[in-house]
């Protein structure tokens, strides 16, 4: 950090195996480079600043952090909307996921309404990926359709929405704090969760008997990440644009790494005595069916709900559109 | 002296006062704290029906116990620390040095509650996840608890524990001018450290 | 600069500031000094946030449970217990005082619990019968700190918050080392009471005696296995368990054996909130005082240091049972966890070291710590309770120091000892 005019103090709330430190990586490299060496980033990654989403967003509100990474629930205590992300098989994969988030303005169109919700404090930089899909995984048995899910205990966070998700399916949400999962699937206290493949072999869930995984991918990991707004807006234009590039390159960083990363957790999974389930389009179809009261729950009790899914839900149809109609030229 | 004496006496009898209010608090606290998580327990294992808010109220709860308690415990001399030196000294010297780590606690708690100030004004943006009170009633509709109301235990206890130190400092000023000093005593603290 | 605030909080501890502020201070002035303005804001937010835990509500649960045992006259009845069992034995009622720490170590997490409640009993029960009262506080304190490390334990449920291991396993891995210092303290006391002719306690206990003796134990000694049994069996979690304890310990004070009234109650909750808000601050400035830690990169610099002395895992976890003792001797327990495992456990797994081995190591190493001067809190709390000087304690606590540093070089160079049961039970591989 020696002869740098600013130092930006970026921190998530993983570690280094983790796709978020891929992208502070990648950022770091960026900005560093492309600022002559005007700016510097120092990474802290882990808790020892702060350990939890309200908790770290207050850091960027205050200006004690510069740069932070949020899930989608991390998040929702202060910006309730971004919860869309986390509404079910909205987004088909990973290209209309990546389309939606990369250009046009539904990032754009969040980042104006969290800048209005937090007294122009917390700016949203961009939406890249943590980890890939969120699946079902449980302990219990292997789950083809909704139907098997009735009754499991799933772990959620204590927030809203997946819990509605839960309940959709037929099976009994059960908050336990991320710290206790492991032991509580030892003995347990729940038998399921919904994580990203990666989170899952980072905590190693499978020692704790967590076998059984299906690939229903039903929400998109959404990592939002933000900078203090003063901090940015007290840079000039060129220091500007390049943070800006340097969160692009974070972004496309964070969409390849859960890509080739899962593969290995994948095996690791594998190995340690797990199966993977693919449903089938009709078992897919039925999922989405079952999710169907989750919408009308979040666009008559989120604020902003109705805005954001309108807007999701246009941008996903419009991308799809577009990446069919490339997909159709590209395969004549 | 008498000076001293004059608002030692009206802030000691003030201390006493806010913090028989604060243990009271506190203990109902625990006691609540203990009901809910049997509930979470009874309700999850029972009736296979988490409930999803009693992580956050139980949180909620401990944090005010503290706040509201600990400037007791800091009264009463609960605070650990090492008084080998201070007892090595010759009395008026060993006195002095307890002042003057007062004096340095009282800056460490002053700062510590300003900083709790703007805490607490940045939780007025946060909404709880999960505490929420349904006045539909009230024609308000389901209203989220904001983190504010958490956040304000720690700087009401920092507050509370100034007062304290208020206290103890004044004490020891007159300790020092006059060891066989008349002070205001706590009849409370016998209460409750009985063993 | 900022790496001096270690130096600066010691002189601040050696002066006498209590910890609390200690903690907060050294770093505070320093960034304060620094121009880090802002930083002094994280370091607020982390005492904050440091205490706001979900996990870290078995500590006053314990707490509790311990206080409704002490006061529902639960404590006599292991004492009594344990005297029927091995009243009779040479040197009596200092074997009774060791095994009464074990098995109230399944009721409480903390020495200091243990120490208030048994001490109080079984000092003056013990000057009566002829002991030294500088031998009878020794023995209490020496056995006290089997508090937590047989579970439940607040020390390791502090460790598993911190370090994001299983509670369940490190309260499986703390069974055998705790048996293991018991043994180690009464082979002590029967070597001494050769020597010293020590007298019995009592006539050995006829079977009848025994049997009504253990029955009248019998609720209180069922805490432990309602604990594991509900965590094992996947009734409740950890921290859920503690609250059952406390639950579990009202009931039967209350309604079983009668010995406390509803009247009882505030009384008992306010000391338990007590003792818990100091434990809790304490924890939320260690909190803070790590974020310093980290803002300094201090822990990639020790981690460095001690990697560069050289990397046979077996030296070096000698060498930092070395540090870990002298910390110990310095700092309570929970802070020194909270600041020293996230540095020391990561370069000690990536040795090879399992990390719940290596967690016991630390708990069980720091906890022995708070008997010996010149910051052993279990050491202060004897001394009030005895009446006796923390100097002459800290002196015949010596041949029973010696067992346990014993052991805990047993337990760091036999991991089996702490991974035996979690093993056993599926918690560790
Ligand atoms: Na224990
Ligand atoms: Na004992």
């Amino acid at each position: 950090a020696q002869g740098a005019d600013i130092t930006l103090r970026a921190t998530a709330n993983s570690n280094e195996n983790d796709e978020d430190y891929d992208g502070l990586v990648v950022f770091k490299d960026y900005v560093e480079k492309a600022s002559n060496g005007a700016i510097a980033v120092e990474l802290f990654i882990g808790t020892q600043l702060c350990s939890t989403g309200a908790e770290c967003l207050q850091g960027i509100a205050d200006g004690s952090i510069d740069i932070y990474i949020s899930t989608s629930g991390g998040a929702s205590g202060i910006f309730p909307y971004v919860q869309v992300l986390d509404l079910p098989y909205l987004l088909r994969d990973d290209r209309v996921a990546e389309a939606v988030l990369t250009e046009g303005p539904f990032v754009r169109a969040m980042r104006e309404q969290m800048l209005a919700d937090s007294g122009d404090k917390i700016r949203l930089m961009t939406i890249g990926n943590t980890g890939g899909w969120r699946n079902f995984a449980n302990t219990k048995r292997e789950v083809r359709s909704p139907a098997d899910l009735a009754g499991l205990k799933i772990r959620t966070v204590v927030a809203d929405l997946p819990q509605e998700l839960v309940r959709a399916m037929g099976a009994s949400p059960t908050p336990i704090p991320w710290p206790e999962l492991f032991t509580s699937f030892q003995t347990g206290v729940v038998e399921g969760t919904q994580n990203g493949i990666t989170d899952i072999m980072g905590m190693k869930f499978p020692d704790a008997g967590l076998k059984f995984l299906t690939l229903d991918g039903h929400s998109y990991m959404g990592a939002l990440w933000y900078m203090n707004n003063d901090r940015f807006m007290g840079m000039d234009a060129s220091m500007r644009r390049v943070i800006v590039d340097g969160f692009a390159a974070l972004q496309q960083a964070t969409f390849a790494s859960p890509k080739r990363k899962s593969i290995d957790a994948y095996k690791a999974f594998a190995e340690a005595g797990g199966s993977v389930y693919v449903p089938s389009m009709e078992e897919k179809a039925q999922f989405k069916e079952a999710a169907a009261p989750v919408f009308d729950w979040f666009k008559a009790n989120v604020d902003g709900g109705t805005t954001f899914y309108d807007l999701l839900v246009a941008e996903a149809a419009k991308a799809t559109e577009e990446i069919d109609a490339g997909a159709a030229l590209d395969t004549k | 002296m008498t000076a001293i004496l004059t608002v030692l006496r009206p802030l000691a009898h003030l201390n006493t006062f806010l913090l028989r209010i604060g243990r009271t608090a506190a203990w109902m606290a625990m006691a609540a704290m203990v009901i809910i998580i049997m509930l979470q327990v009874v309700f999850r294992y029972a009736f296979n029906n988490a409930l999803a808010w009693p992580d956050e109220a139980a949180r909620f709860l401990m944090l005010w116990m503290t706040g509201l308690i600990a400037p007791s415990a800091y009264r009463w001399g609960g605070f650990v620390a090492i008084d080998m030196i201070k007892d090595m000294l010759p009395r008026r010297l060993g006195s002095l040095l307890g002042l003057l780590l007062l004096l340095l606690s009282l800056v460490v708690l002053i700062y510590g509650f300003r900083l709790g100030l703007n805490h607490v004004s940045s939780g007025w943006l946060f909404n709880s996840s999960s505490l929420k009170f349904p006045l539909d009633f009230l024609g308000l509709g389901l209203v989220r608890v904001k983190l504010a109301w958490m956040y304000m235990s720690l700087p009401v206890g920092l507050l509370l524990m100034s007062l304290v130190n208020v206290e103890l400092c004044l004490k020891a000023l007159a300790h020092l001018i006059d060891p066989e000093a008349d002070l205001p005593e706590d009849h409370d603290r016998v209460l409750v450290a009985v063993e | 600069m900022l790496f001096f605030f270690l130096p600066l909080f010691l002189l601040f501890l050696m002066i006498g500031l209590p910890v609390f502020f200690g903690m907060l201070a050294a770093p505070g002035l320093l960034l304060w000094l620094n121009g880090q303005e802002r930083d002094i804001a994280l370091l607020y937010r982390n005492v904050y946030t440091g205490m706001d835990s979900f996990p870290l509500m078995a500590i006053p649960f314990f707490m509790l449970a311990g206080e409704l045992m002490n006061r529902g006259g639960i404590t006599m009845r292991i004492v009594e217990f344990s005297q029927a069992l091995i009243g009779h034995l040479k040197g009596g009622l200092a074997h009774v005082n060791i095994l009464s720490s074990m098995l109230f170590a399944g009721l409480s997490g903390s020495a200091v619990a243990d120490v208030s409640a048994l001490g109080s009993m079984l000092i003056p029960a013990m000057e009566k019968n002829g002991y030294t009262r500088r031998f009878a506080a020794a023995v209490t304190a020496a056995s006290s700190v089997i508090g937590p490390i047989i579970p439940p334990s607040g020390i390791m449920i502090i460790y598993a918050y911190v370090m994001g291991e299983s509670v369940a396993a490190l309260f499986l891995a703390g069974i055998l080392p705790g048996i293991l210092v018991g043994v180690g303290l009464m082979i002590v006391v029967a070597l001494m009471a050769r020597q010293n002719d020590f007298p019995a306690a009592s006539a050995r206990a006829s079977w009848p005696e025994k049997g009504r003796a253990s029955l009248k134990a019998f609720y209180p000694l069922m805490t432990p296995v309602i604990i594991l049994g509900g965590i094992l069996g996947g009734v409740f979690t950890p921290t859920e368990a503690s609250a059952v304890a406390a639950v579990y310990a009202f009931i039967v004070a209350l309604f079983i054996l009668k010995t406390m009234g509803w009247a009882d109650l505030p009384q008992v909750l306010t000391k338990a909130a007590m003792t818990t808000s100091v434990v809790l601050l304490l924890v939320g400035a260690a909190m803070a005082f790590k974020t310093v830690v980290s803002l300094s990169h201090a822990p990639e610099i020790m981690a460095a240091f001690i990697l560069g002395l050289t990397d046979e895992p077996l030296l070096l976890l000698f060498l930092i049972n070395l540090l870990l003792f002298v910390v110990g001797m310095f700092l309570d327990a929970g802070p020194a966890i909270i600041i020293l495992a996230p540095i020391l456990a990561p370069i000690f797994t990536e040795l090879g070291v399992h990390p719940v081995h290596f967690a016991i190591i630390m708990s069980v190493n720091l906890t022995v710590g708070l008997a010996t001067p010149p910051m052993g809190l279990v050491l202060f709390i004897t001394s009030s309770v005895s009446g006796e000087k923390v100097e002459t304690i800290a002196k015949a606590i010596l041949p029973f120091l010696a067992v346990e540093i014993l052991v805990i070089f047993l337990i760091t160079f036999v991991p089996q000892i702490s991974l035996f049961m979690p093993q056993l039970f599926g918690f560790a591989r």
